[in-house]
């Protein structure tokens, strides 16, 4: 059945069938267009809500834990009380209770609500709290040895999960029949949110009613969150997000802290906000869960992938997931089988994060199939060609598998004929090196999402649709694509988003966005624009059918001085605007998504220090709607490709399971002097409509510096990060005796 | 027994009405790829409602296995649910 944050998927279409206008006659699509909220927010204009200030408005401050795992003994938050203008501080765990238990640091305690930041702060010192310390467990091999304390209700592994494919392969004999195998172990680590804009919100109740400014990727679901957490009725919550600094998965609710706002407004009777400390943010907000894969994989002598086996594990922290697939599915790997646990440890809880899964696959598997094309001798592109999924039955692959056409696109930019065929042998420390690496992605719509558009007697247009704007564009793509359908400038429309109380639309996430809000908007601007042309036709004396919207004005299509401006349209309509509803349909997006990227790097052979030259990337999404914001979403998920490679790395303490570099110092994110030359080709596809972009450019990034790593040493890192230690590592046990 | 299911390839009516996960409210097919992607061994994070943590109100982590009937604040109330 459907609910609110389930409205029935749209019926099928019965009218006309819905299409794109043809490439020559777009005005405003699949051009380069500026955002068009870009002078707000680089004047400073646009309100996020970390900006947003209520009148009589209090700051929220948690007490977090100290503790990795313990148990709350007893909490007394009188002394907040009595410090100068707090006006709230609230219990979060009961000592009595079944949550009195702590399982990872920076888990709420308790909250305070004062005039000032600073007296929030003091009112935090100022409680008081008694824990009982248990042993925590800080890394996998220490839930994982046998000797450890079992901290987790099943146990500190879960059941194993195994992937066979076909049903009953023989992997072990299909690894013994290869003519090579590459055997080893791969991992990569714990990546944390770290978004521009922390997570939090301001709540202020009106009465029994709820109004919510948060930093939110998903209004609906945020309004659901708060109604089911606050035991109130969705009708009485306004969740507003005008503005948001990022989120790439970790904002898909109201989140503890938000409800924790609403819970000290009500106690305080002012409005509160609450945004996380970067401190905090680090520690519950979320993580990539580490990946690490025991794997023995095979070729034949003529380059062909027979088997993949892999034994599997990684921490999703404290009683979460770590789940991934491998081998990633670009390669056509004979047989495979994955047996895969989860590790829990007493660390924040893995969330989405930008493509979950794939970029720790990706990683592995691409280092793989390099390694197996060392022992062939074989250029590791060549491998990758002749490893691709076969073509379909007419001889071309799927618009979903371009990478047999991608690969040589990228290999030429980047000047691939000029890799070394093993390492740099040049003289000097600084070794120059090559790596490739391919990525897919789904990225379709929602076929539940729904729009409202308006045209204005005075001419204005507005199109309600409660998406939200994460940092992508959306803003400017709901502008676009209802001025392109009524044929006016992109100045004329007003995109109004970010708000519960428009029509539905799904949670900015999983690169679906573009996929489920372009064909809904599309439907209700011409639903708008052709009810308006009901109105004008009979002044034209002409059937509705004859018109079309074009420059600016309502004419004939096949007589175009026949006709009137949009605004004399307009009004014709009286005082009565034109309401309509538009509802997603099949045909005017798609799903399914595929790239490439090449690193040039150079290698400091006496320092390890990495400096990535330039990545090319040559990717695919469906029919472009923005081609600067489509370029925007690679050029982010290239850069936080390079994070997730050379830099970010949640360490903890290995005795206490504290994070030591909770802050922006010491965990280290890509600056400007980092970030390369990008070569950017995106492959428009105008018959597939729009597909998802934000994920699939973030997952081969690591992939390919650490294979351009190996080709300009000679010595393969098989973990992430690829820091300065690991790479002299690498250089050490090459000498030693090779890491190949 | 009807609970906002709809969306998600997880969540069956044997599990609690307040677990969620990502899925459910971004409803574009995330994994349903086409030309047969599977995933299996999916990196899907869990949460309830109404902590908003992946902790329940009984203190123990919020999973698929766990969040099903038989678990003390496991909930099937539709009304409450919808």
């Amino acid at each position: 059945m459907a609910d609110e944050q389930n409205p029935p998927a749209a019926p099928p279409p019965s009218g006309p069938a819905r299409t794109w206008p043809p490439v020559a006659d777009r005005a405003l699509l699949g051009k380069p267009i500026r955002r068009i909220d870009g002078p707000d927010k680089s004047q400073g204009k646009a309100k996020y809500t970390y900006d947003i200030v209520r009148p009589g408005m209090l700051y929220g401050r948690l007490l977090s834990s100290p503790h990795p795992y313990a148990v709350v003994k007893s909490i007394d938050v009188t002394p907040a009380l009595k410090v100068p203008g707090v006006k709230a501080a609230i219990a979060l765990k009961d000592p009595a209770g079944p949550t009195a238990k702590i399982w990872y640091q920076g888990e709420e305690v308790a909250a305070v609500a004062a005039t000032t930041e600073e007296a929030a702060e003091d009112a935090v010192r100022a409680i008081k709290v008694e824990y009982e310390i248990l042993p925590a467990l800080a890394t996998v091999e220490q839930s994982m040895s046998a000797n450890a304390p079992v901290n987790f209700p099943k146990g500190n592994v879960s059941a194993e999960r195994l992937t066979l494919r076909p049903d009953k392969a023989d992997v072990e004999a299909a690894l013994k029949a290869s003519a090579h195998i590459v055997e080893g172990t791969y991992s990569t680590q714990v990546q944390t949110h770290t978004s521009l804009e922390t997570h939090g919100g301001i709540c202020e109740w009106n009465g029994e009613k709820l109004t919510a400014w948060v930093s939110t990727q998903a209004v609906h679901a945020t309004r659901d969150g708060l109604s089911r957490a606050l035991q109130m009725q969705q009708s009485d919550v306004h969740v507003i997000t005008d503005y948001m600094g990022g989120g790439f998965g970790s904002k898909l609710g109201p989140d503890v802290q938000v409800v924790i706002a609403a819970k000290l407004a009500k106690e305080a009777g002012a409005p509160v906000k609450l945004m996380l400390t970067r401190k905090e943010e680090h520690l519950i907000t979320g993580n990539r869960p580490s990946a690490y894969a025991k794997v023995k994989a095979g070729v034949d002598a003529q380059g062909k992938l027979t088997a993949f086996d892999a034994e599997t594990w990684g921490t999703g922290g404290a009683g979460q997931g770590a789940g991934f697939n491998i081998p990633y599915p670009v390669y056509a790997f004979g047989v495979l089988r994955q047996r895969h646990k989860d590790v829990f440890i007493n660390a924040g809880p893995q969330r989405a994060m930008r493509a979950p899964g794939h970029p720790q696959a990706c990683f592995i598997t691409e280092v793989v199939v390099d390694e197996l094309a060392d022992r062939l001798r074989m250029d590791p592109l060549e491998l990758r060609m002749r490893n691709l999924p076969p073509a379909g039955p007419d001889g071309q692959d799927l618009p979903t598998q371009q990478w047999r056409k991608y690969f040589p696109m990228a290999a030429d930019k980047i000047g691939w004929s000029r890799r070394h065929a093993t390492a740099d042998t040049g003289s000097g420390p600084i070794k120059r090196g090559m790596g490739c690496a391919a990525n897919r992605w789904a990225g379709g719509g929602s076929n539940r999402t729904r729009a409202a558009c308006e045209i204005l007697p005075d001419g204005g247009v507005v199109m309600r649709i409660g998406t939200q704007d994460i940092g992508t564009g959306t803003r400017t793509l709901v502008a676009m694509i209802t001025a392109e359908t009524m044929g006016l400038p992109l100045t004329a429309v007003k995109a109004a988003i970010g708000d519960s109380e428009y029509p539905w639309a799904p949670g900015s996430g999983g690169s679906t966005t573009v996929g489920s809000i372009s064909p809904t908007v599309r439907i209700a601007a011409e639903n708008a624009r052709d009810a308006l042309f009901a109105k004008v036709a009979p002044s034209l004396r002409v059937e509705p059918a004859a018109l079309v919207a074009k420059d600016g004005r309502v004419q004939v299509k096949d007589n175009p001085a026949k006709g009137m401006t949009w605004k004399e349209a307009c009004r014709l309509l009286g005082v009565q605007p034109i309401s309509a509803d538009g509802a997603w349909q099949q045909g005017l997006s798609s799903s399914g998504t595929s790239g490439v990227q090449f690193a040039d790097v150079e290698v400091d052979i006496e320092t390890g220090i990495t400096r990535v030259k330039r990545v090319v990337c040559v990717q695919d999404c469906g029919m472009i709607v923005d081609r600067i914001t489509a370029e925007s979403q690679v050029y982010g998920g290239i850069i936080m490709g390079i994070g997730f490679a050379l830099f970010e790395h949640r360490i903890l303490d290995r005795n206490t399971a504290k994070m030591v570099n909770p802050n922006m110092e010491f965990y280290l994110l890509p600056g400007m002097s980092d970030i390369p030359e990008i070569d950017i080709t995106l492959i428009d596809q105008p018959e597939r409509g729009p597909v998802g972009l934000g994920e699939p450019p973030t997952i081969s990034t690591a992939a390919a510096i650490a294979n351009a790593i190996a080709n300009a040493t000679g010595a393969r890192v098989r973990s992430l990060p690829l820091t300065p230690a690991a790479v002299l590592a690498a250089l050490h046990e090459e000498r030693s005796g090779g890491t190949r | 027994m009807t609970h906002p299911t709809l969306a998600s390839r997880h969540v069956t009516p044997m599990h609690c009405s307040h677990l969620r996960h990502k899925g459910m409210y971004v409803t574009g097919d995330v994994t349903s790829e086409p030309n047969g992607f599977a995933d299996d061994i999916d990196a899907t994070s869990f949460w309830c409602v109404c902590t908003q943590k992946a902790f329940g109100p009984d203190g123990l982590p919020v999973t698929l296995e766990d969040c099903a009937t038989g678990r003390s604040c496991c909930n099937h109330d539709a009304a409450e649910a919808t």
